[in-house]
């Protein structure tokens, strides 16, 4: 698709992208790139400059433990709010959209506030505890707890209300036609479900997915307030050594970052590949 | 049986958003009632004395900030990538997308010491990184808005002698209104809901609503507070997304 | 693939209208028989088609298949394929996975759903299609691949909503043409909605004409030309002669004199319209016809010429065969054959 760039459409077309395109590149090779010096002592805060692999070798065991309990955390929510949010659209196509809109009220709420709210229902002395009638012990440990439910949980709420939204677009787009069709044709409500619905959203919601995956991956304010103290997730443990006194600490904040940054990317070049084994793209 | 689902699904989106409703109003509120013991506005009163109005104001600053420079950039950008003329589409979506998936924390922890040493005032970094990290969803939006435009009404209105710019204003902008709106109102919530840029970058001088929450939401006994300052942060963006819904879908006739 | 289809009664108000979509609708179709139900655009055609198949719920009524009452069965249970104006063929699969659906829906596995399902693209012609992309192909191709599709679900009866109405003339002779060899090889029992009267007498065997969810008429194809039941249905059918009247003891009386009707006409003595298609009437010699008129005008309709002549307040329309030449100014006689003449009573003082 690439058309000489002496035409003036094209030349253009370049000029109207360059205010999103700029700032965008500027920004993300300016801060993962500096983020990515640190970590290799390339610009250091004190003393001169030079290539070493320090930062990770020195954390490596803790950086594995961090990575691989961000990646489960972002596992779990993500194929929860993969479960619930299609579910969701799929409940909203009949015409009673009850469902989605519950969803679509949660999307303004800051994660932060999610934690927040989510901590006061779920902890030993929150609102389902009360009404549950369970004291002390009684209750899981869901917040702080060793398996991270409040946090999993928090997650997928949020995500499952965002995968409902981007799905149930597609459904009521691509996928209406194509129900009756194949409903006159005689396939049942699952063969329909099997043969036409989950193939016609499927890109939709392995994209959804991946973006709830590396968002879940990245985030810091809900496994800090809801999760505990070790192991930490690779965002809570970068910050922390990136706020402590101890400056020596910086590159290794910034090893945790680039570590997660990999990950993501990973994960993109995994949806990428599952996408094109399937014919059905955008 | 989908009614029971439906009921499900209803329950798990709002039932966790009842404990800031009834923490917000709580005075007292012991372990284990179930309703609280007093009902009053000791929370509200401490969050107002705690800061919120100025955080309130820093985060809706931050978010129609975001807005003003996020919905204009990609909705050009979409324009673009829509017309079909863009030299290596490909390679120009994949950066704009990439806000997406790169975990905003780590690009801000980089740029930190940058914006320190070049001694840009901190809020315009935060601005200039919340603005990167909306442009995907304006982008995204407008690109669907602009795929479903269909040229021809600019075309009739061509045909009866509307100049350009006419065209533009009383053409183009209503029938995008919607898209338009919507995708400033999702980078609105971009810079409204942001707690980790505003961290690193603002210093600790710049108060936001989830920044003033979080330095609560650190400490034991201050649900009451955590919860109405939780409620300030959640209404108006809800108010704001109603006023878009009503604004939003209003396609004449479908094929 | 033949059943009798059998419509009593059936009434649709859509969701919160007053007015019916469709009133009261009463048609039998015979096993393996075409019938096209014609009509203007919002005369409740692709509403009648939609209950038939079962996709919306009639507010009043019953659907008979061989005289058994489906209408609470699921559209997926009904054995009824409905082929749309749209092919909406699955973007995801190929064009012989299209095809093999509803083998593939009901269980079948794929090489076996396929290897069933070629026989009925080799029907349509499109045998070495099989392959393709949905995205690669015609519009006209596709909409071939979308009645091999249904074919290919062994349908009690075939509904085709408006299927042609996106394709050029020339395509869509070939889709007559089509639908004729697969009638022969299949029998279904098929209904075609459409608005063209030429595609309904191309097509069917019968016709029913529904102006605002009435039935209107219901005959053989041409009958509904020649013995239109209302004016509504005889402008339908493109009819263009009306000639106000009335009618007593079996003649009409009009501008254009007394005509004695034929015997199998029962109208009702009273105010009625004359009506005779233009195809029919001939022109002669003014000495020798008893209705004398001047062209008014000529219009092409195609390779022939249609003639406005106009008698006295009237006009009647005539087509003329492609030989004869005439001039605007002319004047000429009438010939109006007997077993064509039609009257349709009207209310006093006002057409149907």
């Amino acid at each position: 698709m690439s058309s000489p760039a002496a035409e003036p459409g094209a030349w253009r077309a370049a000029l109207w992208v360059l205010p999103a395109l700029v700032p965008v590149a500027t920004i993300l090779v300016a801060g993962l790139g500096s983020a990515l010096l640190q970590s290799l002592g390339l610009m250091p805060l004190v003393g001169a400059p030079a290539l070493t692999i320090d930062a990770y070798r020195v954390n490596a065991g803790d950086i594995a433990t961090s990575a691989a309990l961000s990646v489960a955390i972002a596992t779990a929510a993500t194929a929860i709010g993969v479960l619930i949010g299609v579910t969701t659209a799929l409940t909203a196509v009949a015409g009673r959209r009850w469902a989605l809109w519950a969803g679509t009220v949660t999307v303004p709420v800051p994660h932060l506030i999610g934690a927040a709210t989510i901590g006061l229902l779920l902890a030993d002395s929150g609102l389902l505890a009360r009404l549950f009638g369970l004291s002390e012990g009684g209750w899981p440990a869901l917040v702080g707890g060793r398996w991270w439910i409040a946090v999993v949980l928090e997650y997928a709420w949020k995500e499952s209300a965002f995968i409902a939204l981007v799905v149930a677009a597609v459904l009521a787009t691509r996928v209406a036609a194509y129900d009756e069709t194949a409903a006159v044709l005689g396939a049942s409500r699952r063969a329909r479900l099997r043969l036409v619905t989950f193939p016609l959203i499927r890109p939709a919601v392995v994209a959804a997915a991946t973006i709830s995956f590396t968002y879940t991956l990245g985030s810091y304010e809900v496994a800090l307030l809801l999760g505990r103290a070790y192991p930490e997730p690779l965002p809570v443990m970068a910050i922390r050594l990136f706020t402590s006194v101890d400056l020596a600490t910086r590159p290794q904040a910034a090893a945790a970052a680039i570590v997660t940054a990999v990950l993501a990317l990973l994960a993109v070049a995994g949806a990428l590949m599952t996408l094109r084994r399937s014919a059905g793209w955008r | 049986m989908s009614r029971v689902v439906r009921a499900a699904l209803v329950l798990w989106f709002l039932v966790p958003l009842v404990p800031i409703l009834l923490w917000a109003f709580a005075n007292r509120w012991p372990f284990p009632d179930l309703l609280p013991q007093q009902w009053g506005l000791d929370g509200v009163r401490s969050g107002l004395a705690a800061g919120a109005p100025h955080a309130f104001v820093v985060s809706a600053t931050l978010g129609l900030a975001v807005a003003a420079i996020a919905t204009p950039a990609g909705a050009l950008a979409a324009r673009a990538l829509t017309s079909g003329r863009l030299p290596i589409p490909r390679v120009v979506e994949a950066v704009l997308l990439a806000p997406l998936i790169l975990p905003a924390f780590a690009v801000a922890l980089g740029l930190d010491v940058l914006v320190l040493r070049t001694r840009v005032p901190s809020p315009l970094a935060v601005v200039a990184v919340l603005s990167v990290a909306a442009i995907p969803y304006t982008t995204y939006l407008m690109r669907v808005a602009f795929g479903a435009y269909d040229k021809g009404f600019e075309e009739e209105a061509r045909t009866l002698g509307a100049s350009r710019a006419t065209v533009l204003i009383r053409v183009q902008i209503p029938l995008l209104a919607p898209a338009l709106s919507g995708a400033a109102f999702l980078a609105f919530l971009v810079g409204w809901t942001d707690y980790v840029v505003t961290l690193l970058i603002g210093g600790g001088r710049m108060v936001s609503v989830p920044i003033l929450v979080a330095s609560f939401a650190a400490g034991t006994g201050n649900s009451s507070v955590v919860a109405a300052l939780s409620l300030a942060a959640v209404i108006p963006p809800l108010i704001l997304l109603t006023l878009v819904a009503r604004a939003g879908p209003r396609t004449g006739t479908s094929t | 693939m033949s059943t009798r289809l059998e419509l009593r009664g059936l009434t649709r108000h859509h969701r919160g209208q007053h007015v019916a979509a469709l009133n009261g609708l009463d048609l039998d179709v015979n096993a393996g028989a075409c019938l096209a139900l014609l009509g203007p655009s919002g005369s409740g055609k692709s509403t009648t088609l939609r209950l038939v198949a079962g996709l919306d719920q009639p507010t009043r009524g019953t659907v008979l298949l061989d005289g058994d009452d489906v209408t609470n069965t699921p559209a997926e249970q009904r054995g009824i394929a409905m082929v749309f104006q749209r092919a909406l063929l699955f973007p995801h699969l190929s064009v012989i996975d299209n095809v093999a659906f509803a083998a593939r829906a009901s269980g079948m596995s794929r090489r076996d759903s396929r290897a069933a399902s070629q026989r009925y693209l080799e029907l349509v012609q499109l045998g070495d299609f099989a392959d393709r992309c949905v995205a690669d192909i015609s519009g006209g191709q596709a909409q071939r691949v979308a009645l091999a599709r249904s074919l290919a679900a062994e349908p009690k009866v075939l509904l085709l909503d408006e299927p042609f109405s996106a394709l050029d003339s020339a395509l869509r002779a070939d889709m007559y043409a089509l639908l004729r060899s697969i009638r022969d090889a299949l029998n279904p029992t098929i209904v075609l909605v459409t608005h063209d009267q030429s595609e309904a007498a191309a097509v069917a065997e019968e016709i029913a004409v529904l102006i605002d969810g009435v039935l209107e008429h219901h005959s053989d194809v041409r009958t509904a030309y020649v013995r239109p039941s209302t004016l509504a249905v005889h402008r339908l059918m493109g009819g263009l002669n009306e000639i106000p009247g009335s009618i007593a003891s079996g003649v009409h009386r009009s501008e254009l004199g007394s005509h004695v009707l034929p015997a199998d006409i029962c109208a009702r003595d009273g105010p009625a319209t004359l009506v005779i298609r233009q195809e029919v009437v001939r022109l002669a010699e003014p000495s020798a016809s008893s209705i004398t008129g001047t062209i008014e005008s000529l219009q092409s309709a195609g390779i022939r010429q249609r003639a406005r002549v106009r008698v006295g307040s009237s006009s009647v329309f005539v087509e003329l065969p492609p030989q004869v030449s005439a001039a605007a100014g002319t004047v000429v006689g009438l010939q109006l054959p007997t077993d064509a003449l039609h009257a349709i009573s009207t209310r006093a003082g006002g057409a149907v």
